[in-house]
């Protein structure tokens, strides 16, 4: 994390609108149409979880921490809007980005600890195993990012905000985990870390959390809180929702785009629904499926 | 060690491979005894942009004598192979991956060897369809390690600081088993400029004003985005043949977005290292740099390194022999310090005048106040910048038409301001 957002890559370079991105990934899909038909594959998110999952695994033996794992979860989603998946060996992607984002995180790892990790994790799948093969692919990620790494998180933002809202502990605790399923999302892609961040603040202030079990986030449970907040935005609610009403008007006299928290939050709720239908399997089956049949190795 | 010219010889050893045992620090580069001349042998021959120097049209100094061409001056004669003077294709006829906007390696040309640092060797190049001088840095890929972490800081930080006074990243070239980092090409670092221009190493004043405030532009820019250089010293400033200093170097910097108390200590080259890092402060700040910023001043002035130090404990004597030996009075906190020792040799503050007596008034204030043993004392770079030091620099009001300036080679920038103003 360096420089100021505004002039970053990420933003000039990395930042899409929907259509953009689709676009892309439709370019991407059709230039392997037989690739694509051949090995159909779950839905990006349910891949993602599958994705965070397994670095998930990678990193804790290894005291990995959060910032280094949502860096390289940015890495894997770039990488793959510009390299068909399909043409890839996700298991070395993602070893890789993990190696190479926690270099960025100043946080580095040793090139063999990862690979051990990596292989540990990935059972099935050895068909990379010596260290020169994260070498090379940490090359080919760096150049398909076009060397643009430095990657702008959230949590700076929800740091910075979470004094003004006097979050409680439980809040922003939840606020935090919030921020770290948006990773599984195409958000990093489509907005700004700051608008991430309010996202993530009203919905833990409005979601109330008071127990210990905040994940995962019911999509109902979130629908049933926007409609909380809607209630405090007529005025209806008094005391209690004190500090939501604070949190509304202010939103309301910032110039934080509106919309995009909106589609922030949208984009998470579908996220929470279709969380419910994720099963570990699938995933691994269908890339261990393309995996094996084109005995990629990269 | 420095993007450019570092000559392999007194390269100072990366900072991170200097650590308490190993610490004969870079021994005082071999200043005195190289006439000046020498090292500008070529340059007067080679490159249009060097010769431009000594023509009498800019500048009333004495050109450096008739000499034969021969290598540019930036390697010692046994580090000069036939290859690395030779013009050579850098694409060698292998199929590179070439992705869409990406270059061709093989769109420069690869001129002589420039100098080599612990991760990466340094050409001169050419682009081939411009005609453009560039400097190429090769890095080494170790197999262990895939790319060195120096050089992807180097490099993604590089891509999010475009600046003025920040050597430019033109592009980045990636081959099958190479990374070639394109930068704009500048003639040289501070520290040859000073050996090759100085009166002893000494530059003028008005040059010095000028280069002081390009680099606490430089500095003030990094610091504004959250970015420690962590590693200024004259090798890493580079001189281009307009006047204008530009910062390189940024293996060892690093983003202080996250608050983070881990730091390594071991970063800066001794002699330009701030006390606070010194006695093994791990919570340093951008003051760092500007301790470093203070020390380059001064060693314009005198042409000598304000702070030789050896090792560490005999760079913070060095130190406070001049400064003064800091308290806990003086300074809260201090015995705090991992490195703090009750016992160090109390010296009382000297006066700068004495020991700098070549520096104005104004600017010992403004040295001074870089100078600071505390870190929290000393000026930052934005307020150093409004210093009335400056006051009486055109390029305070120029800077905003520098860009501008740029077309027309002024005589002014070209010789730091050796040639009257009103000359023209």
């Amino acid at each position: 994390m360096a420089s100021s957002y505004w002039d970053s890559t990420q933003r000039k370079f990395w930042t899409f609108t929907k259509q953009q991105l689709n676009l892309e990934r439709k370019k991407l899909e059709e230039s392997e149409r037989n690739l694509v038909s051949m090995f159909p594959l779950p839905d990006r998110r349910l891949l993602s979880i599958y994705f965070y999952h397994q670095l998930s695994k990678m990193a804790r033996p290894l005291g990995i921490r959060q910032q280094a794992l949502a860096t390289a979860q940015v890495y894997i989603r770039r990488f793959y809007t510009k390299v068909e998946i399909r043409r890839t060996n996700p298991a070395l992607v993602l070893a890789t980005a993990l190696y190479l984002a926690c270099k960025m995180e100043e946080c580095p790892q040793h090139i063999r600890m990862i690979l051990a990790e990596a292989r540990h994790c990935w059972d099935v799948d050895t068909s990379f195993n010596d260290i020169s093969k994260i070498g090379e692919c940490e090359f080919t990620l760096i150049s398909e990012m076009n060397s643009q790494l430095i990657v702008h998180h959230p949590y700076r933002s929800l740091a910075e905000l979470q004094s003004q809202f006097q979050l409680i502990q439980e809040e922003n605790a939840l606020a935090w985990s919030i921020i770290n399923d948006h990773y599984l999302t195409d958000l990093p892609l489509l907005h700004s870390p700051h608008q991430i961040a309010i996202t993530a603040i009203v919905l833990a202030v409005v979601l109330k959390p008071t127990q210990g079990n905040l994940q995962p986030v019911q999509a109902a449970g979130v629908a049933n809180a926007l409609q909380t907040l809607g209630n405090a935005r007529n005025g209806a609610a008094q005391g209690a929702q004190n500090r939501v009403q604070k949190l509304v008007d202010w939103l309301a006299e910032s110039s934080v785009d509106m919309e995009a928290v909106v589609e922030c939050t949208q984009e998470l709720i579908s996220l929470y629904e279709i969380w419910e239908s994720y099963t570990d399997k699938t995933c691994k089956d269908q890339i261990a499926k393309f995996v094996k049949a084109r005995g990629v190795d990269k | 060690m420095s993007l450019l010219c570092a000559s392999p010889g007194q390269a100072p050893p990366s900072s991170r491979s200097i650590d308490k045992t190993a610490e004969p620090s870079p021994s005082p580069p071999s200043r005195a005894p190289t006439p000046p001349a020498a090292q500008l042998e070529i340059a007067n021959k080679l490159t249009t942009a060097s010769a431009l120097l000594w023509d009498p049209k800019f500048t009333s100094r004495p050109p450096p004598g008739k000499l034969p061409p021969t290598h540019a001056g930036t390697l010692s004669v046994a580090n000069r192979t036939d290859s690395s003077i030779s013009v050579r294709n850098l694409g060698g006829g292998q199929t590179i991956p070439v992705m869409d906007n990406r270059r061709h390696p093989s769109s420069f040309q690869q001129l002589e060897k420039l100098g080599e640092g612990t991760y990466a060797t340094v050409f001169k190049g050419r682009n081939r369809q411009t005609g453009e001088l560039v400097a190429l840095k090769e890095i080494h890929l170790d197999s262990e390690e895939g790319t060195p972490s120096t050089a992807i800081r180097e490099i993604s930080l590089m891509k999010e600081l475009k600046h003025e006074n920040i050597v430019l990243l033109h592009d980045v070239i990636h081959t099958e088993n190479k990374l070639m980092l394109v930068f704009e090409f500048m003639d040289k670092d501070l520290k040859r400029y000073m050996d090759s221009r100085g009166d002893r190493g000494a530059l003028d004043p008005p040059t010095i004003k000028s280069f002081m405030y390009q680099l606490l532009r430089g500095i003030a820019f990094c610091h504004d985005n959250r970015v420690l250089h962590r590693d200024l010293k004259p090798q890493n400033l580079l001189i281009n043949n307009r006047g204008q200093l530009k910062l390189a170097d940024f293996g060892l910097a690093r983003a202080f977005g996250i608050p983070v108390n881990t730091f390594s200590n071991e970063v800066v080259t001794l002699w330009y290292r701030a006390p606070d890092v010194l006695l093994g402060s791990r919570t340093y700040n951008t003051s760092i740099d500007i301790w470093s910023a203070g020390c380059i001043m001064a060693e314009m002035y005198t042409g000598r390194p304000l702070f030789p130090g050896t090792t560490n404990e005999d760079q913070l004597q060095k130190i406070f022999r001049l400064m003064g030996t800091p308290s806990e009075r003086s300074w809260p906190g201090i015995s705090q310090l991992p490195e703090y020792k009750g016992n160090f040799p109390v010296y009382a503050t000297q006066d700068l005048r004495l020991i700098l007596p070549q520096v104005d008034q104004v600017g010992l204030n403004l040295l001074n106040s870089m100078l600071q043993l505390r870190p929290e004392m000393r000026v930052t770079a934005p307020q150093a910048l409004n210093h009335p030091w400056f006051n009486d620099l055109p390029a305070r009001q120029q800077h905003n038409a520098m860009a501008a300036a740029q077309a027309q080679p002024l005589p002014a920038q070209m010789g730091g301001y050796q040639v009257p103003q009103g000359a023209y």
